[in-house]
């Protein structure tokens, strides 16, 4: 029995010990604007933002511009998250990259570790056809800060959820009840006048009721034809997204398109 | 004249008996059926000169006060059941009658019961404690056997959407209709007082004729009745305009299939058949609520309750802020839980 107690008292002592936290490398340097698309004080901007949500999402959000056809900007980028060892919480981590190439016009977004279980290819997709616009424009700023404002909206919803549901804003959620309370009462109103109990059979005699004549006689044909709807979703430069790997082998999620 | 039904064996005074259908004396339970009490002064003419005419009550001897229509009440200083016979002969006379089927108390307890369903009426109604009369009255109506000759001569469509390819294809087939029908519609009632809104009356409908009875005075005796204001002819436009809707929606479920139904032309010729006078029961309901009057008609036969009920404006906000609460909350507990957000 002493025996027993002990080795209770033992594990209770080891559960109060401090965890070994597995050490943080968040990135120091967030902006690689090797284009020149950003401003010293957009560059200064997007730094902070992405240092300060950084922290909040354990994240390290790196973005990168260039201008070189000579490979394609994504495999730059896994190349790049390999051999930095990028991820906020360990090396070769949580990572949400964004990458553009003036050459091509190429937009690339990708997710590592195990932010793509929330930002999955169809939500990077999301983020990418949202900012699309503004980068044809060629307000890079606003495109990237919306990067990181939508990561943090995006990353509260479960994977699987469309986040852009109408039906999630609380806005929506107050007008819908209010409907809701305003169709149930109009209905109970309505219900207390009093109805007719009568309709256009309650007198009728059918044993005297007799159809004399009848006669549905055809007469013609017209058709007239319409093209059937397309089903696409959104316009152009999209194209789609992809789970993949970087050649170190680290998976990620990725959404790639042209603006 | 004044009817006076007296009880032959203890003599009180008697009344019409819901249950039994046979007038009944209060006092010994002897009951005397109806249907074979003799009604031979009903044929009888009186002179026309009823408006100055002083009803004498023949159990105390007070002046019955009436108004002109009356034509039957109750002596105001005895409360003896009285029936003004000369208002119910000659053409005054009833051919039919629905007895009253649901007594004086059935209709307060049904009148409450309708009462505490309204849930938005304010809570003084809702116990219905303040009913401060309730009077059983016989309306005169008119009920009419109509024939409708109709010719409907029109359009149809019939439309079939199909795809094929890239096109999506609507094809729509026209057809020639033609409909002659010979329709007939009994016993169509049109409510024949004054003070009877058209509107509540139609609404008390229907009245089942299995009841209709052939009239006898007896059936008057504890009621308030009255005589008609407008004969059957002024009522016939009324009720055409009625039989022709019917008429309408008849011959249209005769065509049944077609997506579209336009008229070329369409002819009905209704016609009276015959024309009844009868008189059908009804409950009228007063009602006193924040020194208002409400008035409740209820039908006399089947107990169906026709009367907007007042509105209370604070409940009517309670259910609607309860109920778009609820809702918010399941909206939002559902959204939480399917996507992990709160706000």
């Amino acid at each position: 029995m002493k025996k027993f107690v002990w080795s209770l008292t033992i594990l209770f002592l080891v559960a109060l010990l401090p965890l070994p936290v597995a050490a943080e490398n968040p990135a120091t340097t967030h902006v690689y604007d090797e284009a020149n698309l950003l401003s010293d004080l957009h560059m200064e901007e997007l730094e902070t933002i992405a240092a300060e949500y950084g922290e909040k999402l354990h994240i390290d959000f790196i973005f990168f511009t260039r201008e070189d056809n000579t490979t394609f900007i994504g495999d730059y980028m896994d190349d790049f998250y390999d051999e930095k060892a990028l991820g906020y919480d360990k090396a070769h981590g949580r990572a949400v990259l964004v990458g553009i190439d003036m050459s091509g016009r190429d937009i690339v977004i990708d997710a590592h570790s195990d932010v793509k279980e929330k930002l999955d290819t169809d939500r990077l997709t999301m983020i990418r056809d949202t900012i699309t616009s503004d980068l044809t424009n060629g307000n890079y700023i606003e495109a990237f800060t919306n990067v990181i404002y939508l990561t943090d909206k995006y990353m509260q919803f479960k994977p699987g959820v469309n986040p852009d549901n109408p039906m999630y804003k609380t806005s929506v959620q107050i007008i819908v009840a209010l409907i809701v309370g305003g169709v149930v009462v109009g209905g109970m109103l309505f219900r207390m006048n009093p109805r007719m109990t009568t309709n256009a059979g309650t007198y009728h005699d059918s044993n005297n009721s007799e159809i004399l004549g009848k006669r549905d006689r055809y007469i013609r044909t017209t058709v007239t034809k319409r093209r059937k709807p397309k089903q696409n979703k959104s316009g152009g430069g999209s194209s789609g997204g992809s789970i993949g790997r970087t050649g170190g082998g680290f998976s990620r999620s990725r959404s790639s398109g042209k603006f | 004249m004044l009817l006076h039904y007296k009880c032959p064996n203890c003599g009180d005074d008697m009344a019409f008996d819901t249950e039994s259908g046979s007038l009944s004396c209060s006092s010994c339970g002897h009951q005397e059926n109806i249907e074979t009490y003799d009604d031979a002064y009903i044929e009888h003419a009186f002179a026309d000169d009823e408006e100055v005419k002083e009803y004498h009550c023949e159990n105390c001897g007070a002046i019955v006060i009436t108004d002109a229509d009356t034509t039957a009440t109750s002596c105001s200083f005895c409360e003896a059941a009285v029936v003004l016979g000369d208002r119910l002969t000659g053409k005054l006379a009833p051919k039919k009658v629905i007895p009253f089927k649901i007594n004086k108390q059935q209709a307060q307890e049904a009148f409450v019961k309708w009462c505490r369903k309204g849930i938005l009426t304010p809570r003084g109604f809702m116990t219905a404690n303040r009913i401060e009369n309730i009077t059983g009255m016989y309306v005169p109506f008119w009920i009419y056997d109509i024939n409708s000759k109709v010719e409907f001569r029109g359009t149809g469509t019939k439309v079939r959407t199909y795809s094929k390819g890239d096109y999506i294809y609507t094809e729509t087939k026209y057809y020639d209709i033609y409909r002659k029908l010979d329709l007939y519609y009994s016993r169509v009632p049109a409510d024949a007082s004054e003070k009877m809104a058209d509107d509540i009356m139609d609404k008390l409908e229907p009245y089942h004729y299995n009841d209709l009875e052939t009239f006898k005075t007896p059936y008057l005796v504890g009621y308030l009745a009255e005589k008609y204001n407008y004969d059957d002819k002024d009522l016939l436009p009324r009720v055409k305009g009625r039989v022709r809707k019917f008429a309408q929606t008849y011959t249209k479920s005769t065509m049944p299939g077609y997506a579209t139904i336009t008229t070329k032309n369409e002819d009905i010729h209704t016609k009276n058949l015959r024309a009844q006078y009868a008189l059908f029961p009804v409950w009228m309901v007063y009602y006193n609520l924040d020194k208002q009057q409400h008035t409740f008609a209820m039908n006399g036969q089947t107990g169906k309750v026709v009367g907007k009920p007042p509105i209370s404006k604070r409940k009517v906000a309670y259910w609607f802020s309860g109920i778009s609460v609820g809702a918010f909350a399941v909206i939002k507990s559902v959204a939480f839980a399917i996507s992990g957000v709160f706000w």
